[in-house]
């Protein structure tokens, strides 16, 4: 009969048929897994860069404008407005303006595009601490990207720390350009892997290498060479000119 | 799985193009407003501190995760 005649290619095609519709829909899910990790990276390099830009800018006016409204007289120790930040990080090598500095290193706080001082596992020192060790972390791709260009960092270049009232100018003696990311010594408040034994005012910059990945920590040390008062005009001093 | 949800648009291909352009900038959207910044953490890409979130005691850095 020619009903059964047909009944065996027909069931080949459609198995056949079947295999081919699942083998098309794993493609296809490939594919996709393929065009989502290509938008991540987009999302990582770029994006995040946008929105942390943007957020960093807005935060910054609105610390410079609270310095320009507080009169000079409110201005001692009390007066710091810390959560806002503390003031602005000048690295002419890294060629990126300025980076707000804000308290903690969580990735809340360093994905809004600002470098943050250290609270753990060491506390930081403050700049205008007698001695102590000021330690920053921010990110080196992604989320604005502050400490992208640290390997452009040399010794002897300046380091310029920025407050309402004063310039904190250092000067770079040292690095570590690839470390464990638990080596919490580097914020030692006398980094003895820089080579110092004496307290000092020190600065520390820290962040991932390589690029692109976390798998170590980049270290870059600062000591203070002078400080500035900051003028009327907030002229910057002669090493960001 | 693209072949089927093209079949079931609505309208012609012309309408079809425009509300598939529609979902991608979607789907799009929801990756990057929700999906990738909820990833990201979870992912060792972006960890520029040392000891991240390790507890430390006298000087030696415990590791507990």
């Amino acid at each position: 009969m020619a009903r059964t005649d047909g009944d065996e290619p027909r069931r080949q095609d459609l198995a056949r048929r079947r295999l081919a519709a699942v083998v098309g829909v794993i493609g296809e899910l490939l594919i996709t897994a393929g065009v989502i990790m290509a938008l991540f990276v987009a999302y990582s390099l770029w994006w995040t860069n946008v929105l942390a830009d943007r957020e960093a800018k807005r935060q910054g006016s609105h610390v410079r404008d609270n310095w320009a409204k507080a009169p000079a007289a409110a201005t001692g120790p009390g007066a710091l407005d810390t959560k806002d930040g503390i003031g602005f990080l000048h690295v002419p090598a890294m060629r990126n303006g300025e980076v707000l500095v804000k308290p903690g290193t969580g990735s809340k706080v360093l994905n809004e595009g600002v470098a943050g001082f250290y609270r753990e596992p060491v506390k930081a020192g403050m700049p205008w601490d007698r001695q102590g060790n000021f330690t920053l972390a921010a990110h080196r791709d992604g989320h604005g990207a502050k400490f992208h260009n640290i390997d452009k960092i040399k010794t002897g270049d300046p380091v310029v720390f920025e407050t309402r009232d004063t310039w904190y100018v250092y000067k770079v003696y040292a690095d570590l350009k690839e470390t464990s990311r638990f080596n919490v010594d580097v914020l030692d408040s006398v980094p003895k892997e820089s080579g110092k034994t004496r307290p000092g005012r020190y600065l520390t910059l820290t962040t991932c290498t390589p690029v692109y990945t976390s798998d170590y920590r980049y270290i870059v040390w600062a000591e203070l060479e002078r400080t500035e008062k900051v003028d009327a005009k907030r002229t910057p001093p002669k090493e960001l000119r | 799985m693209y072949v089927w949800i093209w079949r079931h648009l609505p309208g012609n291909a012309w309408v079809k193009a425009l509300i598939s352009l529609l979902l991608v900038l979607a789907a799009v959207y929801v990756l990057f407003q929700y999906v990738f910044p909820w990833a990201e953490p979870l992912l060792p890409f972006n960890d520029v501190t040392v000891d991240n979130g390790m507890p430390v005691s006298n000087g030696t850095v415990a590791v507990v995760r």
